[in-house]
């Protein structure tokens, strides 16, 4: 149940990238959060190379050492890799192990050789499915859980997921625009999916004196936030795709209320809330994310970051050398920038730039700049009676903050959206068990599949 | 704390570029029962659909409560949505709609309305992101045909057994990952080998309109919006090179 009832921060202002709270060493020399940002790298292999175990390895092996060597030439102090696992890696236990060994040997030679400073994490794919198996006693758990040990055990220093409890209510709800359904699948089933699924996960890392690093809402606000698109795209309103983001901070929140201690996964776009309330180090990703997906915040979200990600780039050739040397190059210079404003003092003018150039851009940056997170983390934190409670009081100041800013414009037809979605909110149970049971009516009829028991209901 | 004076130098919002009041929807019948079936669609009203068709069936036969009820209020749907009034929620519960007024007329009638065709539809096998499967489902059932759900971690073998079975128009696959979506250069293998010339269209999250074209059968779905065009050109007799033609070139 909810366990975080107050800021770890007493205001926004406080609040900026390369320093957190709490922040967490491990790997070759590496500290995350600990005043400086480094960059995180996140290698994607080619089709087809995940057709067997040794040429799967071998891919890896040759994305981690180009980036490791692009490192070194051009000067980055230090860099954690992302091994994101493709679903041959989770199913095939060993195949994860390996990869996170051979990874590990590579970092430990660089650093051996030249100080590198570095660390892994392994990000298992959650390939569970909600409407079709019991998620809580499966062959796919069963294997998530034995390639969180095998990657643990080959050298992983950072465990975590992005795990998909109540995908299959949100997916069915976000595409109708069904708030009170996004609410259920997102900010309760989510919650205490996460609730089960991170025991499991700080208890192996804790076995391996790893660090059980973060999860992030990739299945359920990403996909809202990815169909809103830009501009131009007509899939989900916007104002509704921010009022989910909102939502899944509280989600999100779980994993450390079980013992995580981040760096939190870089796709949680809801990290910069989750950092003002526990005070974890967080990962995130944006304008350098762009050879993976578009988004509408490439600066701003890197105001609070701990950590500087590209998302995922596929192993190619490019004139400046391959994918994964070109984007650690990329990373590596923003970095460079954020840590020279640390050096010089100018940190808060360049946190506060990066705010601007987004702000107002649309609405999930704007309920995303610190100040605007500030006020959602506060919102859950005041109302943690339940995993429900603190997700629709998110979502509700969301709302509110995109309603009174009159700098932050909208179509008729966002504005609409919002407005309806409020007042579904506003109208809700208060508690959370007449929620679950008027939800629990109306989705087991819609979603073929749909079980309580998935959640300990 | 500096703050920005003139964000328009910073970033234009071309969404409000041109942007005027909806004009919402033209269509209207003058029969009012007709009429309530229509708005029902339009307005993506499960809870109220049932009692507006009841009340139509009450005086007029299926076909009509059909024809000139469920289908015109859903191409109204998909007119809006082409012009950009509607966005996609709008044209799914109008769907969802639509397809329940059907099942009550269908009922009725004491039989299935001919659908236009049958497609076969999966997520790749390892692949558990369903949505844009899901989309494409509902849109081409709004649109009348027949759908054969395979889901999602769905093996080749599977596939190729259900276009034995079904004899499809068309087949779609959806993959997030490129690791995922190689499963599709394979059903292509197998379904020409089996002798099956049917339009595969494949398309989500990573997949690229280089890679869909690079084995025979494949079609690049960019939007899953676009599966009921293409459903219906398979229908209308093109092939699947014509119809790669026509939307991937």
């Amino acid at each position: 149940m909810p366990k975080f009832d107050k800021m770890a921060y007493a205001s926004a202002d406080e609040m900026i990238f390369g320093t957190a709270k709490n922040p967490v060493k491990y790997g070759r020399d590496f500290t995350v959060g600990g005043g400086y940002v480094f960059p995180e790298l996140v290698p994607h292999p080619r089709p087809g190379t995940e057709t067997t175990k040794k040429t799967l390895v071998k891919e890896y092996e040759k994305m981690v050492t180009d980036v490791l060597g692009r490192c070194v030439a051009i000067g980055i102090p230090g860099i954690q890799i992302e091994l994101e696992h493709v679903y041959q890696m989770t199913k095939n236990p060993d195949w994860g192990g390996e990869i996170a060994a051979a990874t590990k040997h590579l970092q430990e030679e660089y650093h051996r050789k030249y100080g590198l400073k570095s660390a892994i994490r392994a990000t298992i794919a959650d390939y569970r499915k909600p409407d079709e198996e019991d998620i809580r006693n499966c062959v796919a758990l069963e294997n998530q859980l034995k390639t969180f040990e095998t990657s643990a055990a080959g050298g992983a220093d950072n465990l975590s997921i992005e795990s998909v409890g109540g995908k299959e209510i949100s997916d069915y709800t976000i595409v109708r625009q069904d708030i009170r359904g996004t609410l259920f699948g997102i900010g309760v089933l989510g919650s205490r999916d996460m609730e089960f699924m991170w025991k499991k996960i700080v208890e192996i890392a804790d076995k391996y004196g790893v660090t059980p690093g973060g999860d992030t809402d990739c299945a359920q606000a990403n996909v809202a936030m990815f169909m809103a698109g830009g501009y131009q795209d007509r899939s989900v309103p916007h104002t509704f795709a921010a009022l989910t983001r909102a939502i899944s901070a509280a989600r999100s929140l779980v994993a450390y209320e079980q013992g995580a201690k981040g760096p939190s996964k870089d796709c949680g776009y809801e990290d910069v809330i989750i950092k003002a309330i526990t005070g974890v180090p967080i990962a995130m990703e944006g304008k350098a994310s762009a050879c993976a997906h578009s988004d509408l915040v490439g600066n701003l979200i890197a105001a609070c970051c701990d950590l500087w990600s590209n998302e995922a780039v596929e192993y190619h050739d490019m004139f400046g050398g391959t994918t994964v040397a070109v984007f650690t190059e990329i990373l590596g210079y923003d970095v460079a920038l954020m840590n020279t404003a640390i050096e010089m003092g100018q940190a808060k003018i360049l946190r506060d730039m990066m705010v601007e150039s987004d702000k107002y851009r649309d609405t999930h940056g704007f309920i995303l700049c610190p100040q605007n997170a500030y006020e959602i983390g506060k919102a859950i934190v005041e109302n943690n009676t339940s995993y429900y409670a603190r997700a629709r009081a998110a979502a509700i100041k969301a709302g509110e903050l995109m309603l009174k800013d009159s700098k932050l414009q909208m179509s008729a037809f966002e504005k609409e959206s919002l407005e309806s979605a409020m007042r579904t909110l506003e109208s809700l149970p208060e508690k959370e068990e007449d929620f679950i049971s008027e939800c629990a009516d109306i989705y087991k009829k819609l979603i073929p599949g749909f079980s309580l028991a998935n959640y300990g209901l | 704390m500096a703050t920005v004076a003139n964000y328009s130098n910073i970033f234009v919002r071309y969404d409000l570029v041109g942007t005027g009041d909806a004009k919402g929807a033209k269509l209207s019948s003058k029969d009012a029962a007709l009429q309530k079936v229509i708005q029902c669609v339009l307005e993506g009203d499960s809870d109220n659909i049932v009692d507006a068709v009841n009340e139509a069936l009450a005086t007029k036969d299926p076909m009509v409560v059909i024809n000139e009820g469920l289908i015109k209020g859903m191409n109204e749907v998909s007119r809006l949505w082409d012009e950009g009034e509607y966005y996609l929620p709008q044209a799914i519960v109008a769907s969802d709609a639509m397809l329940i007024g059907l099942e009550i007329c269908e009922k009725k009638l004491g039989k299935s309305v001919e659908k236009k065709g049958t497609v076969v539809t999966h997520t790749a096998e390892g692949d558990i992101h369903d949505l844009g499967q899901k989309i494409v489902n509902a849109l081409l059932r709004a649109n009348g045909f027949e759908v054969v759900d395979l889901g999602k971690d769905v093996p080749v073998d599977e596939v190729i057994t259900a276009v034995k079975k079904y004899n499809p128009v068309m087949v779609t696959g959806t993959a997030l990952m490129t690791t995922t979506m190689t499963a599709f250069e394979k059903i292509s293998k197998r379904l020409i080998k089996e002798g099956y010339k049917i339009p595969f269209v494949c398309g989500g999250g990573a997949v690229s309109n280089e890679y869909v074209q690079g084995y025979e059968l494949g079609v690049y779905g960019k939007d899953a919006s676009q599966a009921p065009g293409m459903a219906s050109d398979a229908v209308n007799g093109m092939d699947w090179m014509q119809i790669r033609e026509k939307w991937n070139s």
